[in-house]
């Protein structure tokens, strides 16, 4: 495929906050058909002042508070480490929780619908399920993260397949994350601890991994404990490249598109707060808010995730990309309890 | 019923009991399997080798961070605080990690004022990177360090209206104690680390006192020089006179007698005594002298001493509650991968008495028997009991299988001593051992046959180990 759209930053959703509107610590973000957005908070720790600010909340890409449903606990409808979120066709919410070990469904309106799941290593059990996504044949993959496997249920929970062991060989996978699937069925799962892309057939066949072994990748070709990919219509792999706190646009080879680092500008939910405290507001326009960093005595460079911790606009924690359909590309940039939105030009 | 092998006699139960004593020390404690491996290459190779952390693997911090999404922020003082204590639990570097707690308390900065959380574990970082090297090159990064100005207000130290606090106690709490310096000394050197500051310095200023989150989180600090508000004119420093910047100031105070004198002391009473020595601590002074301020070479001269092999100076200290959690943690085998209860260790320590990351005051804590009150050793037993009580837990998984391999049934005596060694080479007093004893012998001997009901027993060895962790030498180090 060759393409000569580019992408842009367009503007960022969400900012932090404990409660209401705002986020903390989202690690997903899905679509409804309508292409309302629903962000998962994971937050923590885990103590009790500090679960209400694990919720989903309801947007619009275009910034607009909807409202959030759900919170920390154990309970239905409750959530401990929310990890992955993903829509059926009927518009139903299907929420991965890695500490619970459990799926919860819920209506675009916050209601349960349906809960399921068992904690374990044995066939059809989860540990750490840290990824989803739907087959074209309308069932689910869970990325079963902590038994390093792939496994497919029925949407009320019935277990179908499970591909995949631990290691490092084609096909076998170490703490994967992220799962999607492109418009011929195919799979891709980002084996995180492998420093690499997978690409499966429907069945779990191994087909490709990016980068490929034994090739010299280009540096932006190169992954570093990546999270949270999809693939979209133009079948362009959008991969948030956790360890290296970047996104990776690369084509169905894995070839690079582009490298995204992170641009974010203030978001409409800070406007009411520094029109309330205008003496903050114009002390940060005057701020340098991406200043020079000196790497410390000793190291050759800053890090990566220090430069991220230090300049507000950069990615830090990307733990998942999403395409829309309608040009927008959302990051979930986790440790800035933000969404960066960028845009497709000249597709 | 013979004497279990894992209790030995003479010679080589000296080598284990002083090994034990050092890694108490030098680390958080150790599993007795490791306490075997250090033994077999000595002491004077296993001290080199705690000497020289960057020659061990470094943590690798990926798996926590991806599964606790709040301590790759590190935002919260909870998820800070879990953050370092994995950290200390599994470590491959323990001396590192002992020397950044020894530093923490010393340069005590706290979250408390500063409202970001990241920036002290910033700090505790350069503790790690420079805490063996000279003191001199470390004052030099703690003078830089945003924390440490923030705290200490050296933001606020202007040319035309200086700020003396960390003037003031770089000398009387960072470096050379009350009584060594005068009160012009202390205006001197407050002038000469004028226009050390932090970048964005007004912002900064505004959001940690609003403890603004706006609109994205914390934002890390940048140390900043800004000459046009440095004093550069002639100052008078410990009887010295130049137009001293900050660094001259930290060449003088290390140049003389008061600085070693002081590090020595708190070198020792950290690493080997709550009790103070005199003529200990002029042997570690002396030798900070002769090395100029060489931290490792002090914690080597320390190490091999007689003073800190002495029987005197085992359980000398009472533990600090980091010290309790992450060794009751290492010795459990608990949090060797991510678990949100975490968290509940950082509480505990917090519950005990120790904030880390967030210490009363600049003075640091109140250490030896002040940590202890009847309300923190209650908290001190409970805690240490949780974990290790878990027969489920791997290093308690370790210390019922070294049992069972070595006989199948134990009289409480013998177990009594073999789980007291396997609890890393403890040593109780005869008062103690009896009553551990009729612990055990209130149920009659443990047996790890099947058919005596193998679970049973090893439920017996977390019950007993239990009892372990609440004893008073378990409570030192």
């Amino acid at each position: 495929m060759t393409t000569t759209a580019t992408i842009r930053y367009s503007h960022t959703v969400g900012s932090l906050s404990n409660q209401g509107r705002g986020l903390q610590n989202p690690v997903d973000v899905a679509l409804d058909s309508h292409g309302v957005m629903y962000v998962v908070s994971r937050a923590g720790p885990e103590i009790p002042l500090r679960m209400p600010y694990k919720r989903i909340t309801m947007c619009t890409v275009d910034e607009e508070y909807l409202g959030e449903f759900g919170t920390g606990g154990t309970g239905p409808g409750e959530f401990w480490w929310p990890s992955a979120l993903a829509f059926d066709s009927s518009d139903r919410l299907y929420l991965a929780d890695e500490a619970l070990n459990r799926i919860t469904v819920f209506s675009t309106t916050g209601e349960v619908l349906d809960l399921w799941g068992e904690a374990g290593s044995s066939t059809g059990q989860l540990n750490g399920p840290s990824g989803l996504v739907f087959g074209l044949d309308g069932n689910l993959l869970i990325t079963d993260s902590g038994n390093h496997r792939i496994q497919k249920f029925s949407t009320d929970g019935k277990f179908l397949a499970s591909w995949g062991s631990h290691g490092s060989d084609e096909g076998q996978f170490n703490t994967p994350w992220g799962i999607a699937v492109d418009s011929q069925g195919n799979v891709y799962v980002s084996d995180w601890g492998n420093d690499r892309i997978q690409k499966l057939t429907s069945d779990g066949g191994f087909l490709q991994q990016f980068p490929a072994p034994g090739s010299t990748p280009r540096e932006e070709e190169r992954l570093n404990r990546p999270a949270g990919l999809s693939v979209d219509d133009e079948g362009r792999i959008l991969v948030a490249d956790w360890g290296n706190e970047r996104v990776r646009v690369l084509s169905s080879q894995g070839v690079s598109i582009a490298t995204l680092r992170g641009d974010s500008r203030t978001p409409s939910w800070a406007n009411e707060y520094f029109e309330a405290n205008p003496e903050e507001g114009t002390l940060r326009l005057e701020a340098d808010l991406s200043p020079d960093l000196e790497p410390p005595q000793g190291l050759p460079a800053v890090s990566d995730r220090e430069e991220s911790a230090n300049i507000e606009k950069l990615f830090w924690g990307p733990t998942s990309v999403r395409s829309d359909g309608r040009g927008n590309v959302m990051v979930v940039d986790s440790c800035r309890h933000r969404v960066q939105v960028y845009r497709w030009d000249g597709q | 019923m013979t004497q279990s092998s894992v209790v030995r006699h003479d010679q080589a139960e000296a080598e284990l009991s002083l090994m034990a004593h050092l890694m108490r020390r030098a680390g958080f404690g150790v599993s007795f399997e490791e306490l075997e491996k250090y033994t077999a290459q000595g002491y004077e190779a296993t001290v080199e080798q705690l000497l020289h952390p960057e020659e061990a693997p470094p943590w690798d911090d990926a798996l926590i961070r991806r599964y606790h999404v709040d301590q790759n922020s590190l935002m919260l003082i909870e998820s800070s605080q879990s953050y370092w204590l994995y950290r200390m639990i599994n470590s491959k570097r323990p001396l590192e990690e002992k020397v950044a707690l020894f530093w923490h308390g010393l340069f005590a900065t706290a979250y408390g004022k500063l409202n970001h959380a990241k920036a002290v574990v910033n700090q505790t970082e350069t503790f790690r990177c420079h805490g063996l090297g000279t003191f001199r090159n470390l004052l030099s990064e703690l003078s830089r360090d945003p924390a440490m100005i923030f705290w200490l207000d050296n933001k606020d130290n202007h040319k035309d209206a200086p700020n003396e606090n960390y003037g003031r106690e770089l000398l009387e709490l960072f470096s050379m104690g009350i009584g060594t310096y005068s009160e012009a000394d202390v205006k001197a050197a407050a002038r000469a680390f004028t226009g050390w500051t932090i970048a964005n310095q007004d912002y900064m200023s505004v959001r940690a006192s609003r403890d603004s989150i706006w609109p994205h989180g914390r934002l890390d600090w940048q140390f900043q020089y800004r000459p046009d508000d440095h004093d550069d004119t002639e100052k008078t420093f410990l009887n010295q006179t130049g137009r001293f910047n900050g660094e001259d100031v930290l060449d003088i105070i290390c140049g003389h007698p008061a600085s070693s004198w002081f590090l020595a002391g708190k070198l020792y009473a950290f690493f080997v005594s709550d009790r103070p020595d005199e003529t200990a601590t002029q042997v570690i002074a002396e030798d900070l002298r002769r090395t100029g301020g060489d931290v490792r070479s002090a914690l080597r001269t320390i190490f091999t001493s007689d003073f800190f092999k002495a029987e005197e100076a085992r359980y000398a200290k009472v533990k600090s509650p980091a010290e309790v959690v992450a060794g009751v943690a290492r010795m459990a085998g608990a949090f060797g991968a991510p678990h949100w209860s975490i968290v509940n260790l950082a509480l505990d320590a917090n519950f005990m008495g120790q904030e880390i990351l967030n210490p009363p005051t600049v003075e640091g804590w109140h250490t030896g028997t002040e940590w202890v009150d009847t309300g923190t050793l209650m908290e001190r037993v409970n805690s240490a009991a949780l974990l290790v009580g878990d027969p489920k837990q791997p290093g308690v998984q370790g210390i019922i299988r070294r049992l069972r391999e070595d006989q199948t049934s134990y009289a409480p005596e013998a177990l009594v001593d073999s789980c007291l060694t396997l609890s890393g080479v403890l040593e109780v007093s005869e008062a103690t051992r009896r009553e551990l004893t009729a612990f055990v012998a209130s149920q009659g001997t443990v047996s790890f046959e099947p058919l005596a009901g193998g679970g049973c027993a090893e439920q017996r060895v977390a019950d007993l180990l239990q009892l372990i962790v609440s004893t008073r030498e378990f409570q030192m180090a």
